[in-house]
């Protein structure tokens, strides 16, 4: 293991890793803008200058590996590499590299949806030179589109070249190059292929300057107004981790979170502009009851006591009248109590079907990143909780004569084929908990009203049998209640039990005693990044290096 | 006396009483418009020419003001405690002559409503009655800081009327008499007949007492804004707030008309024979009264504007150790010299 | 060594008061002469002097477009949170990319500190001389781009109380 020493920092690193990795790792900031950990490094930025005993010139610390050297060679007889980052020199080169940077850079900081998350402008700020000598004409060019959801400013690009590499390295879809040389080169695509892959959107994340724009959030607000919640995607069951920007309980974008167990740095474009589905929706406002072919509002105790009188008489009454339609959108938590409700309390009395599981095309990149077949967040979970899930329940159905409905709905993916129609109408009473008025709650009788995805908390488990926090986004509209408070308050009221969880968190606790698996699955346990199930041992470790930016 | 005695007497009441309360609404229009002159302001000037009714307009709005009673006062005292006040200040007037004699259809008729032989002892017994409106008014009120106006107000009283009465005593020695007829007609002639010139120091002291009497500044410790909310009236609104404040004129307008009687020879023109003049005299005479009576209203509103608020212990300290030793020697004084004389 | 403090020994005639008392009637008196700075408001108006803090204004180019590019710097930097802006693209060809599609100041929150005049970097909002703006409901005092605008052709030429060009 070589020994280096940095500023005043002796580090041992591994043999091959560069200078600007084990700085990162060490948490010395060494400024840079074209290195990126998941691409590959081509030292075009010149920004991570360091100085290096025994080297003539600066070095650029993110293509300088480190080795050992023959002991009778080491630097003041133990070091393998002194570097040094803060020295006179590498200072000055600092502001002469930020001044060339910002040659043709327009400074219209306040009209860029970079501004406040730019490493231009905290870079120039700490390092620059707060003024320009360019007294000539800037380079100045028009916006022009990428792709149908990406824009370039071309004033604002330092040729960092990250996103060309990303289109080579990480999609593999080759859309984006540099166009000519010096100072008139440019981010560019050929004529016939615009950059339109599944994972275009990540090319704006990675962008250190304002230079990659997003359409659907141009101009919409500034950084600093927003709140960033760390999260996890519902719209596959890879899981990827993001963070959601919201301000005033609105969302206004998505961004890709670092987790090397699931989604390295990247999100796919389905995930990123998905949140829109559940703003176009439309929203149910308060628990609604049929009444002449339309809904009116109900008080939540009006609803239980509806729920009361259309489910306690049939505890009695002969075997599975009462279908629960489970729902993998759901979190663990809400399908554990569920799955109790329905094996605890209605048991035999009841069966326990599901929709069909939504599933599309599988992408896979070469790079690695997928995108799961599987569209449902939770297939697992669902799978975990309901065991005694019954896969055929329209055949079943329709041998036996069912009355009574509970359905947790998926929400707006969800459409309904012609079958499922009929089966849902020839209910007669039919409860769905949901967030949206979807097909299936067009049908209800009453319609009780659980958060969206982006209210919801509580866990999910991937496709890879990892358990993730969904931490909620916006807040609860005012008549919203958590979905496992439905389904508590609806065992308290025919169950005529006395259950008493205030939070989620509760429910889980609850959840890992029952559960061998998930035991010990708390929030506090699985932080943000997520932990495997007890039993799953084999999980992928964890491979990529961390980014500051 | 016949009945049209007694009718005359009632329409000299009547004019009195109307003249005063006149007076009133004039000082409330002049001390606002003086002070904000004082200051560089202009003062009310919208409500009617130069603002002259804006009185009228202040009354209307007490008028119309929701009267307020609180629970824990006492309430027939609280009730009472205005009317205290603002009557002994509107009766003291009877006394004071405002003119010399008229002549009409044969009958001569004296400028005074009243002309009784021991009007010094009156005015000084009503004034004496008037602090009980104060401290009944601090007292019923029963709140803390109208109590400690009412205190400071009879303490205040005590103190400066002594020294008053002291002051007043020397005129009554070089008058032989308590009737103030008497003492106007004894400053008649030349200008120096005036008791000021004669009494200076007992002048000084009457002034400074007489300020200390009728609360105003720099003696209003019992009504101190800054210290006690408003004083007696804290807990007073609407129009029985507004007959404390006219009490308070009504005070002021009695107070430097019994100074003038005292001082300034009342009614009297130096070298002139307002007797001889007949009904013109008379008039001549009147005009002189309130002429003299107006500048004395100015100056207390003139001093209110300059001078600030003496503190309490000064206030004491000015009465008892400066005001009444100098008082007593004035007597003294004028005692051995009246002596010496006869 | 100590320093001797020499104070004003008062005199007899000091301590007498008196010459004092008739000074201090005096310079009243001369007072109550003196010209009156009254403002009568209604019928004549304070003309504020440049750099006054009033209501605010949005400033535009002389060819009539917005200078606003709804950046927000001055929503960040107001201390009332009074400023409330929705940006969106510009509608004009040349200037800049932005600008503001909603621009409310809520005049009741304002404290006309004027941190927005200074964090704009475009010269686009202004305090004008404007005081007298009452009203009486919560909603007209609610200031939208609209009426700022109009307050900028309202002041850009001259002083919103100066009269001496009109007679």
């Amino acid at each position: 293991m070589p020994l280096i020493k940095i500023d005043d920092k002796e580090i041992e690193v591994e043999k091959g890793i560069t200078v600007l990795q084990a700085a990162i790792d060490e948490r010395i900031e060494i400024p840079y803008y074209c290195y990126h950990p998941a691409l590959s490094i081509v030292g075009s930025c010149r920004m991570c200058l360091v100085e290096i005993e025994g080297m003539p010139k600066l070095q650029v610390s993110c293509n300088t590996t480190i080795g050992e050297l023959p002991p009778e060679r080491k630097k003041d007889g133990k070091y393998d590499m002194i570097v040094r980052t803060q020295t006179e020199i590498v200072k000055r080169e600092r502001e002469n590299v930020l001044e060339f940077l910002l040659l043709n850079h327009p400074l219209d900081c306040p009209v860029c949806d970079q501004a406040g998350e730019c490493y231009l402008q905290d870079y120039s700020y700490k390092y620059g030179r707060a003024h320009s000598r360019f007294l000539e004409e800037k380079r100045v060019r028009k916006n022009e589109y990428l792709g149908s959801n990406v824009i370039i400013n071309h004033n604002r690009c330092i040729m960092c070249t990250r996103c060309v590499r990303f289109t080579r390295e990480i999609s593999g879809t080759n859309e984006l190059f540099v166009q000519a040389r010096g100072d008139v080169s440019k981010i560019s695509i050929f004529e016939d292929k615009s950059l339109d892959n599944m994972l275009a959107g990540n090319v704006i994340d990675i962008c250190p300057v304002g230079a990659l724009l997003s359409t659907d959030y141009i101009h919409k607000n500034r950084f600093w107004n927003l709140e960033a919640k760390k999260s996890i995607c519902t719209d596959c069951s890879v899981g990827c981790n993001i963070l959601v920007y919201s301000q005033n309980n609105r969302i206004y974008r998505l961004n890709a979170r670092e987790n090397h167990n699931v989604n390295g740095y990247f999100i796919c474009d389905i995930g990123r502009y998905g949140f829109h589905r559940y703003e176009d929706a439309e929203k149910v406002t308060s628990p609604l009851i049929r009444s002449d072919g339309g809904f009116k509002p109900i008080s939540w105790e009006g609803a239980l006591k509806e729920i009361y009188e259309q489910f306690s008489m049939s505890m009695s009454g002969e075997k599975q009248q009462i279908v629960g339609i489970a729902s993998p959108f759901h979190t663990n938590e809400s399908l554990f109590m569920f799955g109790r409700l329905m094996n605890n309390i209605f048991k035999d009395k009841s069966i326990i079907g599901k929709l069909p599981f939504i599933e599309d095309y599988e992408i896979h990149f070469d790079s690695g990143f997928r995108i799961s077949k599987d569209r449902s967040p939770n297939r697992k979970g669902l799978l975990d909780f309901c065991p005694n899930l019954e896969d055929e329940i329209l055949q079943k159905v329709k041998a036996g004569e069912v009355r009574l409905c509970y359905a947790l709905d998926d929400g707006v993916d969800r459409k309904l084929d012609e079958e499922w129609e009929s089966f849902f109408k020839s209910q007669r009473f039919l409860v769905v908990q949901t967030y949206a008025m979807t097909p299936l709650a067009k049908l209800a009788h009453l319609i009780l009203l659980g958060p969206s995805p982006m209210e919801r908390e509580g866990t999910m488990t991937n496709d890879q049998g990892r358990i993730q926090w969904l931490n909620p986004s916006v807040s609860l509209t005012n008549k919203t209640r958590p979905d496992w408070e439905i389904i508590m308050e609806f065992m308290n009221t025919v169950g005529k039990r006395e259950l008493k969880y205030t939070s989620v968190n509760e429910v889980n606790l609850e959840m890992g005693e029952r559960f061998p698996d998930y035991r010990g699955r708390t929030f506090f346990k699985i932080g943000y990044q997520g932990l495997p199930k007890k039993n799953i041992t084999t999980s992928r470790p964890s491979e990529g290096r961390q980014a500051i930016q | 006396m016949d009945l049209i005695d007694f009718i005359i007497i009632c329409i000299k009441v009547v004019l009195v009483f109307a003249a005063t309360m006149l007076a009133v609404m004039g000082m409330i229009y002049a001390e606002r418009r003086i002070s904000a002159f004082i200051q560089n302001r202009l003062g009310p000037n919208r409500v009617g020419p130069k603002g002259l009714f804006q009185p009228l307009a202040d009354g209307l709005k007490f008028l119309m003001k929701e009267d307020i009673i609180p629970t824990a006062v006492n309430k027939p005292l609280y009730l009472l405690a205005p009317a205290m006040l603002l009557i002994p200040a509107l009766m003291t007037f009877a006394v004071i002559p405002f003119g010399s004699s008229l002549t009409l259809f044969g009958r001569q008729i004296s400028l005074q409503v009243a002309n009784i032989n021991i009007g010094v002892l009156y005015i000084l017994a009503l004034t004496s009655v008037g602090v009980y409106g104060i401290v009944l008014a601090g007292w019923s009120s029963n709140s803390k800081y109208p109590l400690l106006g009412g205190l400071r107000s009879s303490a205040q009283l005590i103190s400066y009327e002594l020294s008053m009465g002291l002051a007043i005593v020397a005129i009554v020695l070089m008058t032989g008499s308590l009737r103030l007829n008497d003492i106007v007609s004894s400053q008649q002639g030349h200008l120096f007949s005036w008791y000021v010139f004669k009494q200076p120091l007992a002048f000084l002291i009457f002034l400074i007492a007489v300020y200390a009497e009728t609360n105003r500044l720099p003696f209003d410790l019992a009504e101190a804004e800054q210290e006690l909310v408003g004083g007696y009236h804290t807990e007073y609104s609407s129009m029985k707030f507004a007959m404390f404040f006219m009490a308070e004129y009504a005070n002021m307008i009695t107070a430097a008309a019994f100074t003038v009687t005292l001082f300034f020879g009342g009614w009297d023109i130096p070298f002139v024979d307002e007797a001889a003049m007949g009904n013109w005299g008379a008039l001549l005479s009147g005009i002189a009264f309130i002429l003299k009576t107006a500048f004395f209203l100015f100056l207390y509103i003139w001093v209110r504007w300059t001078f600030p608020r003496f503190r309490y212990d000064q206030l004491m300290n000015l009465g008892w150790k400066v005001m009444l030793p100098l008082a007593l020697l004035n007597i003294f004084i004028t005692g051995g010299i009246l002596t010496i004389i006869s | 060594m100590a320093t001797v403090v020499t104070s004003y020994e008062p005199t007899f005639w000091d301590k007498l008061y008196i010459p004092a008392l008739f000074q201090g009637l005096m310079l009243t008196l001369k007072h109550m002469f003196k010209k009156k700075v009254t403002i009568q408001y209604p019928d004549e108006k304070h003309v504020p002097p440049e750099g006054y803090r009033g209501l605010h204004r949005l400033n535009k180019y002389p060819d009539g477009r917005i200078r606003c590019v709804a950046c927000e710097m001055c929503a960040a930097a107001c201390p009332a949170h009074c400023i409330h802006i929705v940006p969106g693209p510009s509608p004009w060809e040349e200037g800049k990319e932005r600008y503001p599609v909603r621009f409310d100041i809520d005049l009741l929150r304002c404290i006309f500190c004027g941190f927005c005049e200074m964090a704009c970097p475009e010269k686009a909002i202004e305090l004008t001389e404007i005081y007298d703006f009452a009203d009486y409901s919560r909603e007209g005092l609610w200031i939208d781009k609209a009426g700022l605008l109009e307050i900028y052709e309202l002041t850009k030429d001259k002083n919103f109380y100066d009269n001496s060009n009109e007679e």
